[in-house]
């Protein structure tokens, strides 16, 4: 009875210590802000410090391809909505959810919550989303112990799951890495992260991208070739070879699933709230491929644009952008390109959502 | 099923769980039968050689007892060469193939058959072979059940890697079995903790250093480099077998057997006599008990002491591998044991002064990492390119990285070291305050969580062996 009295006591404190020190805000107020966890973290630190000065605020969620840089629509004369991202480059619609769980818990800090697609007929990918481990790293610092059942179960693989729950209830597992490196710089570590937390809001908000673009590929769809220019890397050579000239991935249903789960879970957070969801397609890319997907009419945006929290934007509001001229790389808008993109994107968003509201 | 992974701890739990839970009369059955369900999840198919071993040697032991004079050596004769004949054809079969073909001027492999070592075979036979040598002594009754005798050798916490535990220790607390006490209890926890602690976090991150080093001493020349990277072998080598010993040592205590100790801080040796007192103790006895004494010890004469201690550690070092490195890794710890009796037994087996012993003991250590090179080079050859690099004037540039804080950690289990061996601190820690002992677990459980290799599995060292 004694040993058991004082192991379960032991592994009580040593959860308790774990957690004071995982848990809390002190581990990921020093967490590296080059790692994914340091890229999330600080964004959605910034956009939580930031003050919102009326309730015409609009977020913009999503990964590195959603080129919506808040200066240029902040710009706009009597727009009447005031622009945010937490976009954060390598995240998923998992990561959406608790990114958006966090940053507006009350879900009423926003007039719309801008979510990009790629595309509405949930295309189907090579690589299984639902078991990105990245995603246990983004989003270590927002996972609760309420999570543990829902978001493990959210992956498929079973090792996936355990590491997934293991993360949840020990965060130093999922923070190792990021602990032998601060172990290795600690005094580097320690001021990068301060200054990440005073400035970090310039370096996403100010950010100016290249002028590079993907111009001067030539391709012959029927016989399947494709020709670029020297400037084009042979890696951007791979990806449109892939991108454009290879069958679509068989459909399994699998990322449909994923994106409906997801999607849905968004939408549960605003259910019932002022707060629009406006899903949009993203610009695809430089070149777009002849044969679009098979139209899916029970797409998971599609279901979701029946919710009265949700506006799905037309499908083809950005198609203008898709020029080889403002792409820096086969997925990512350049400079130019997300100028145009975000001022196009704020204007439609103004359309959608009407006239702002009276402070 | 390595001892540091999650499936294994489940298997523990289960296995705990169980026995506990059982009716007396049935916890043989089931430590057998996990003790087979251990051994299969490693490989299924040497099942049957383990079952014929202990077959083997029950009999031999029964027939040994019972016979009369003559027929108890001869069976003592077949049970030893049935022993020595498979480890010989598993362990050794190639190597032999292989010089053979060297002296025959044929290429190397010419003879070599397709062998896969069974795990823990080394092990396992030497704890039979002990078994049978001390049934024919008399020191140790034959066994007469078959369960008992099968468990004595397939004992899942020692199965693989030791500690090499005599049949007489075993038998005691088999036969006369007690629950362990609370202080038992939290022994065999802070065991299994601290074996876990010393594999992922210390011994798996020298490994990444010392493979670094020897997968390619070439690429990094000079002497700092080479004494790192052997350094960081002897570092993992310790806390690699010493961890897994703690933990089968702590694993054991728990279901109730007292194991003996296979490590006492080796690295604290200020000579290399002291240094065999204190590694792989339970290797360490067997060789002395079973080959050094009946080879004739020091008891005839100087020369014939030291034949028979060279004798000793080559054979030694055979036992851990077939090549010609680990001879001359035993010839080497032969020979410094040879030349230590030389030099006076005092010297050598005396603790020094205490201003002298930290010279002591890092001249040892350093001694004693020389040796390792042998036993981590892959082969001949790279281990005289890395002894010559280790001592080349040219200190080379600084292309092997041990992490500052790895050294910090290995500077903190020095000083946990020597505490321990003034204070014996880690034994008494069950018997002290509840709020040190959970201090101390929670220590070690923050440096498996924070600092553990996780992201591969690399296996205990000795279980290629």
């Amino acid at each position: 009875m004694r040993t058991a009295v004082i192991l379960i006591l032991t592994l009580a404190g040593f959860i308790l210590v774990e957690n004071l020190i995982f848990n809390t805000g002190v581990y990921p107020a020093i967490v590296d802000p080059d790692s994914t966890t340091g890229a999330m973290e600080m964004r959605l630190s910034n956009e939580m410090r930031r003050k919102a000065g009326d309730r015409n605020q609009v977020l913009a969620i999503g990964d590195s391809r959603m080129g919506f840089f808040p200066r240029y629509p902040n710009q706009i004369p009597n727009l009447g909505y005031t622009s945010a991202t937490i976009a954060t480059p390598g995240t998923t619609p998992r990561c959406w959810y608790y990114m958006l769980r966090e940053a507006d818990p009350q879900a009423n800090r926003y007039a719309a919550i801008l979510i990009p697609f790629e595309d509405y007929d949930d295309l189907e990918t090579w690589e299984d989303h639902a078991d990105r481990v990245s995603d246990l790293h983004y989003l270590i610092p927002l996972l609760r112990w309420t999570d543990i059942v829902e978001f493990p179960r959210s992956y498929h693989s079973t090792e996936l799951k355990f590491k997934a729950a293991l993360g949840i209830a020990l965060k130093g597992t999922v923070y190792k890495t990021d602990f032998q490196d601060l172990l290795l710089h600690r005094k580097f570590r320690l001021e990068y992260a301060a200054q990440a937390r005073r400035e970090s809001h310039q370096w996403f908000y100010d950010f100016k991208d290249t002028d590079k673009n993907m111009a001067g590929v030539v391709i012959d769809w029927k016989a399947r070739k494709l020709a670029a220019p020297p400037n084009i890397s042979p890696g951007d050579v791979d990806t449109f070879k892939t991108q454009l000239l290879e069958p679509y991935p068989e459909h399994t249903g699998r990322r449909s699933a994923y994106l409906t789960y997801w999607l849905n879970r968004i939408c549960d957070l605003y259910r019932g709230s002022a707060t629009r969801l406006i899903i949009f397609r993203l610009p695809r890319g430089p070149y777009v491929r002849p044969d679009p997907p098979p139209f899916d009419p029970n797409s998971s945006v599609r279901k979701a644009a029946r919710r009265p929290e949700v506006i799905l934007d037309a499908e083809h509001d950005f198609d203008f952008l898709e020029k080889p001229e403002l792409f820096k790389d086969p997925h990512h808008l350049n400079g130019p390109g997300q100028e145009q993109f975000s001022r196009a994107l704020a204007l439609r968003v103004r359309q959608l959502l009407g006239p702002p509201k009276a402070p | 099923m390595l001892f540091n992974t999650v499936p294994f701890f489940i298997f523990l739990a289960i296995v705990l769980l169980l026995f506990y839970t059982l009716p007396r009369s049935l916890r043989k059955y089931l430590l057998l039968a996990a003790s087979y369900y251990f051994y299969m999840s490693w490989n299924w198919k040497f099942i049957p050689l383990l079952l014929t071993l202990t077959v083997i040697d029950y009999t031999a032991a029964i027939m040994i007892e019972s016979g009369r004079k003559i027929h108890r050596k001869l069976f003592l004769i077949m049970g030893l060469a049935g022993n020595l004949g498979f480890l010989g054809f598993f362990k050794y079969f190639n190597f032999l193939a292989d010089n053979f073909a060297l002296l025959l001027g044929r290429p190397p492999h010419s003879f070599a058959l397709q062998i896969i070592l069974p795990l823990g075979i080394s092990f396992h036979t030497f704890q039979s072979m002990s078994y049978i040598i001390d049934v024919y002594r008399g020191e140790q009754l034959a066994i007469r059940n078959p369960v008992d005798y099968a468990l004595f050798i397939a004992f899942f916490p020692q199965l693989v890697a030791g500690p090499i535990v005599r049949a007489r220790e075993f038998f005691k607390d088999f036969y006369a079995w007690r629950p362990p006490v609370s202080e038992e209890q939290l022994r065999g926890v802070l065991l299994v903790v601290l074996g876990l602690a010393k594999k992922m976090a210390f011994a798996d991150q020298f490994a990444q250093i010392a493979d670094a080093y020897f997968s390619h001493p070439a690429a990094h020349p000079g002497a700092l480099s080479a004494w790192k990277g052997a350094v960081s072998f002897a570092l993992q080598i310790f806390f690699d077998f010493s961890g897994y010993s703690d933990m089968a040592i702590g694993m054991a205590l728990l279901l109730g057997f007292h194991f003996p100790l296979n490590f006492r801080r080796p690295y604290l040796a200020f000579s290399v006599t002291d240094f065999w007192h204190r590694w792989h103790m339970t290797l360490s006895r067997w060789l002395r008990d079973y080959l050094y004494i009946p080879l004739g010890g020091n008891r005839h004469g100087t020369l014939m002491t030291y034949r028979n201690l060279m004798l000793t550690m080559l054979l030694g070092g055979l036992w851990h591998g077939a090549s010609w490195n680990f001879v001359i890794w035993g010839g080497y710890h032969g020979g410094l044991l040879a030349l230590e009796r030389m030099a006076g037994r005092k010297m050598f087996e005396q603790k020094p002064p205490a201003w002298l012993y930290p010279l002591r003991a890092a001249l040892t250590f350093a001694v004693v990492s020389l040796g390792w090179v042998f036993f981590r080079a892959a082969t001949f050859a790279d281990s005289r390119y890395v002894l010559s690099q280790m001592f080349r004037r040219a200190s080379g540039a600084p292309n092997l990285l041990i992490p500052p804080w790895l050294v910090w950690m290995a500077l903190l289990s020095l000083a946990a070291a020597f505490l321990e061996e003034h204070f014996e601190w880690a034994d008494r820690l069950p018997r002290g305050p509840a709020w040190a002992y959970a201090a101390a677990l929670i220590v070690l459980l923050f440096a498996v969580e924070m600092v553990g290799v996780t992201d591969k599995q690399i296996p205990f060292i000795y279980f290629q062996f």
